[in-house]
Parts: structure tokens; C-alpha cells; sequence
């Protein structure tokens, strides 16, 4: 009598977790086809940063002489890790607008009254996310290659910026969605945008921090970011090293697993029916 | 009342910090019937079926929705449930096909068996041509029946229809009445529908609800209600400056009635063969007739007589 019981709390527990498994994958398809079907979800945050880039390097190659510069074949190389945070950052946040463009038209009620896995909400539309952030890093370090970026830490190299990539874009995006469920506002989560770009700015992203000093200094180097930059940049420009691309994905992972905690409780407030 | 029903309804009550949106309700939907919930704008009717489809918790009260809870079996209710809610939300972006896919995903139904169901479903509503367009090509009308086909794609026993024509041309209108009653006759689908349309309700409903701040003031079969108000309703044109002269004139004749402005109604008493009295009457007053009609007891009437007002969009309503 316990087996059959146990047997069956098993199977039913089975069941459910294929179905929120079939059920995450289904609001991952969603975001992605969302994104691919509007340009204007993802021209912007992958032309932006490569134009940055272009206007960059023609203006600051020169400053690759300045002494305490890391030696780099050309500004393009030291922009590479640049280029990706700032498109990754600025492409994820549609994860939060589109929730709320969700709310906002009604759509999330439809899945409110369905019996999709609460979680399935949240992990879907950041599995999707994750997805193109890594695509985008992808996109990136192959354009930006054709221009005298490098990738000399190999395919190790390349493998742990795609995941720094992946877990930065599902953190700005479970950020962007906690925002976007607690508003139910498309504006409030734009309204993030100036901080994401301060951000990047105030990092070790487009200048060596060591060279300017100061306040900017300090700043860089409490700034996550300058973390996930630099143990990039050490595989763009250096080559393969354990601690740099350690650090650069426990720093992502942290930030990523901080707002899928706070994503979750936007969520659990968000259906407080 | 029966636990058992497909919607039974106890004393629910949800209110907004002071303010009560839903008071004290108590309904029974038997299975297979069309319930018609029908009241305007801000009476309580989307509230009471947010609660019904666990969207919403009711602050007291309590109701059931397929044999379940609606607060600690809501997975279930979700699981036994159909729901278009008002404005037909659907994602512009995705074609009518993959709606559906994702809906019958959401509810767990089967690759195989989803694929069946959804090309059934856009044969019946009539969209298999369009189900590979992007939905932000559907007209209103299209997107209503898509609505509908989605919550219809695990075969729920219970549908939500909330307002369901609200904006739509009358032919579209129309077609999508044909489609609820079709799926009711055929599938047996239980229906709680929410409308501010008089003539929706008299159409579609087997039993119907009136509900005007927050509470029931009818329910019964519509013919039933419409009986009850038992005279028929004269409306006569008399121009705004003379509507107080009018009534005055006609107090013997029947109980006034809310209407048009530049209009008065009454229960005629005595029906028909009193309309020569009325006639008289406003012409030994010196008043002017620019129109007269006569109309048997409607929804409209029972409306009026519960709430003390016309439904506001109502064809010949109006508030007093």
C-alpha cells in the first residue's frame, strides 16, 4: 500500500516537472520570437554599441601608448569586453518591458488563469534572455574580430565569455523584470536605462581606471562590472587565466542569482491576488 | 444549492480598502447552462470573475468552480477552467497557431493532441486561413474568436466570457454569439458570460444575474424576470420642457419609468388598450407628441425597475 502511493506521488511529481520543464521552454520561444520579430528590441542595442565602438577606437587609439596601458594589438581588442556588456546590458532590459507590456495589455493575466508554473514566468522569459544575450556576445566577438579584436584565451576563452555574457544579460534582465512587475510600467523599466549606462561608464569598460586615478579610480574598482570587464578582457587580450575567468563568473553569477531572488518575490507580491 | 455545480457562489464578498466591489453574492450555475452577468460598467461583474478565475482572492465568502475551491484549489480551478477576459489580450507579435500551441502548453495538453484540438478549433471560429498571420493583422472580430478558440484548446468544463463583444461590429458580434451557443449545445460548456449589452444577455443567457453596486438585485430565467415586471413600457416623446407637465399628466395611468432625456416612460397599466387614455391625456394637457411607442416588458424594463436606472448604452436607455 506505501509503495503504490509513494510510486504515485513520484510520477505525479514527474509529471509536473515536465511540465513545467515544456512550460518554461514555451515562454523562452515566446520571448525569443518576441525579440527577433521587432527590430526595434534588438538593432539599437547591437548597432549602439558597435558604433561606440567605431567612434571609440578612432578617437582613443593613441591613448594605447599612454604607459600603464595594457599591451593590446589595437583599442578594438581592449573595446571587445566593452562592446559586449554595454549591448548585453542595454538588449536585456526588454525581458522587464515586455513583462510589462504583458501586464499592462492583459496577457499575464491569461497566464495567471492557466496552470503554467509560477516559476515557469520568471525562468522562461530569463532563459530566453540568457539565450540572446549569448548570441549578441556571439555576434559581437565576431564582427568586432574583423577589425583587429582577439580572442587569445581560445575556446575557453570564448566559452566563458558567452556565459559571463549570458549570466550578465539574465541578471540585467531579472532586474529589468523586477521592475517590470512590481510597475506594470514599460516607462519605469526604460527608466533604468541612464543608471545601466552610468554603469558601464563608471567602470573599467571604455578606459584602464589605474591610468586616470582619482575618484574614477575608486569608483572602477568597486563597480561588479570592471570585475566582469577585466577577467574578459584577460582572455580577449592576454590569453587563457583560471582566477580572471573565475572571477568574472562568480561576479555574474552573483549579481544573476541576486535579482532572480528578487524577481521572484516581485512575483510572488505581483500575484498576491 | 449544490456544492457540485460547476459554479457555486457563498456570501463572496471583495472589497477595496473601504470600498466594496462585490457584496455579499450567492449564485448556482447549473452544468450546460449560458449565465448571463449583467450590470454596467464598475457594478462588480469583472471583479466577481477575476475571483471565480483566481485572479483575485474575495475577502470573505467563499466559491467553488468546477467541484473546487477558487482560493485553496485554485490549480485545479485553473486546470478546469476556459477564460477570455475583457479585451480579448493576446500577443500581437505571435500568429494565431502558435497562441494556440502556447495555450495548450500552458495547460499541459499533449503535442498530438494540441495539434487536433487547435486545427479544430480554427476550422470552428473560422480563422484557419489567418492562423499563420501575426495576430496584429486580426480585425477586433478576429481576435475575439481567437481569444475564444484559446480558452477552449484543453476542453475546459467551465468557460469565463467577460464582456466578450464589448467593441465589436454587430456582425461580429453576431458570429461569435452563433459560436458560444453552438459550443454550448455541442461540447455541453458550462458559460458565465460578463455584459453591459442588454440584448447579449436576453440572446445567449439560460439564467441570467443583474448586478448593480456591487450586488445582485435579479436573477432568474430572463423571461421569468420580464414577467415580473408585468406591464408593458410606453415611451413618448414630449421635448425636455414639458417631461415634468407629461408626468404629471399620465400619473394616473401607469408608474414612471426611466428614460431619454426630452422622453417620459410609465408602466402602462392596463397595456395596449390604455394607449388612447395616454393620448388624451397629454392632449387635454396641451402637450405636444412627437413620438409614442409601445414595448412589451424587456430586460431593459427589469434593469430599470431594479436599479432605478437605464443601463447607460442601452438602445433606448439612458440615465434619467
Amino acid at each position: 500500500m506505501f509503495l503504490p502511493k509513494r510510486l504515485a506521488a513520484g510520477l505525479k511529481a514527474r509529471k509536473r516537472v515536465v511540465m513545467s520543464s515544456a512550460q518554461i521552454k514555451a515562454v523562452a520561444a515566446r520571448s525569443v520570437r518576441g525579440v527577433i520579430r521587432q527590430p526595434q528590441a534588438w538593432v539599437p542595442s547591437l548597432a549602439f554599441p558597435l558604433f561606440f565602438t567605431a567612434l571609440s577606437s578612432a578617437a582613443f587609439e593613441k591613448t594605447r601608448a599612454i604607459p600603464g596601458f595594457p599591451e593590446v594589438s589595437s583599442f578594438v581588442a581592449f573595446l571587445l569586453a566593452a562592446t559586449i556588456l554595454q549591448g548585453v546590458m542595454f538588449g536585456s532590459t526588454s525581458a522587464g518591458t515586455d513583462v510589462a507590456i504583458d501586464i499592462e495589455s492583459g496577457f499575464f493575466d491569461r497566464f495567471l488563469a492557466s496552470p503554467i508554473s509560477r516559476l515557469a514566468l520568471v525562468f522562461g522569459r530569463l532563459a530566453g534572455t540568457i539565450l540572446l544575450a549569448a548570441i549578441q556576445a556571439l555576434l559581437f566577438i565576431i564582427i568586432l574580430m574583423c577589425f583587429g579584436a582577439t580572442m587569445k584565451g581560445g575556446i575557453p576563452g570564448l566559452a566563458v565569455t558567452l556565459l559571463v555574457a549570458g549570466l550578465l544579460g539574465g541578471a540585467v534582465g531579472a532586474f529589468a523584470v523586477t521592475v517590470g512587475l512590481r510597475t506594470g510600467s514599460v516607462e519605469a523599466v526604460n527608466g533604468f536605462f541612464p543608471i545601466f549606462f552610468a554603469l558601464v561608464f563608471l567602470s573599467s569598460a571604455f578606459f584602464p581606471p589605474q591610468i586616470s586615478g582619482g575618484w574614477f579610480e575608486v569608483v572602477a574598482g568597486v563597480n561588479p562590472l570592471s570585475t566582469m570587464v577585466d577577467g574578459m578582457r584577460h582572455l580577449h587580450i592576454v590569453g587563457w587565466d583560471f582566477s580572471k575567468a573565475a572571477s568574472a563568473v562568480v561576479v555574474s553569477a552573483v549579481l544573476f542569482f541576486v535579482f532572480v531572488g528578487t524577481s521572484l518575490v516581485a512575483l510572488s507580491l505581483r500575484i498576491k491576488r | 444549492m449544490s456544492k457540485e455545480s460547476p459554479i457555486f457562489v457563498e456570501n463572496l464578498c471583495r472589497k477595496f480598502g473601504a470600498l466594496s466591489a462585490v457584496n455579499n453574492i450567492n449564485l448556482e450555475v447549473t452544468a450546460g447552462q449560458i449565465f448571463g452577468f449583467l450590470g454596467p460598467n464598475g457594478a462588480g461583474k469583472s471583479t466577481t470573475v477575476r475571483m471565480l478565475t483566481t485572479l483575485m482572492t474575495p475577502t470573505s465568502g467563499r466559491a467553488r468552480v468546477a467541484g473546487y475551491d477558487v482560493v485553496t484549489e485554485a490549480d485545479m480551478v485553473r486546470r478546469s477552467i476556459g477564460v477570455a477576459l475583457q479585451d480579448a489580450a493576446i500577443d500581437p507579435i505571435m500568429t494565431g497557431r502558435e497562441l494556440l500551441k502556447l495555450q495548450a502548453v500552458l495547460h499541459g495538453v499533449t503535442r498530438k493532441r494540441s495539434k487536433i484540438k487547435s486545427e479544430e478549433l480554427l476550422e470552428r471560429v473560422g480563422l484557419k486561413g489567418a492562423s499563420d498571420k501575426r495576430v496584429g493583422q486580426y480585425s477586433g472580430g478576429m481576435r475575439r474568436r481567437l481569444d475564444l478558440a484559446m480558452s477552449l484548446i484543453h476542453e475546459p468544463t467551465v468557460l469565463f466570457l467577460d464582456e466578450p463583444t464589448t467593441g465589436l461590429d454587430p456582425t461580429s458580434r453576431s458570429a461569435l454569439w452563433d459560436e458560444v451557443r453552438r459550443l454550448n449545445k455541442e461540447l455541453g460548456t458550462t458559460v458565465l458570460l460578463t455584459t453591459q449589452y442588454l440584448e447579449e444577455a436576453d440572446q445567449l443567457a439560460d439564467r441570467i444575474a443583474i448586478i448593480d453596486g456591487g450586488s445582485i438585485v435579479r436573477e432568474g430565467k430572463p423571461e421569468t424576470l420580464k414577467e415580473a415586471v408585468g406591464d408593458p413600457t410606453i415611451r413618448i416623446e414630449v421635448g425636455e420642457e414639458n417631461v415634468e407637465a407629461a408626468a404629471l399628466a399620465l400619473m394616473a395611468l401607469g408608474p414612471r419609468r426611466p428614460s431619454l432625456q426630452g422622453r417620459i416612460a410609465l408602466g402602462l397599466k392596463g397595456g395596449g388598450e390604455n394607449m388612447a387614455a395616454v393620448v388624451r391625456a397629454l392632449d387635454d394637457a396641451g402637450i405636444q407628441i412627437s413620438h409614442i411607442e409601445l414595448d412589451p416588458p424587456s430586460l431593459e424594463d427589469v434593469f430599470a425597475e431594479a436599479t432605478g436606472r437605464r443601463l447607460e448604452g442601452s438602445q433606448k436607455g439612458g440615465n434619467e
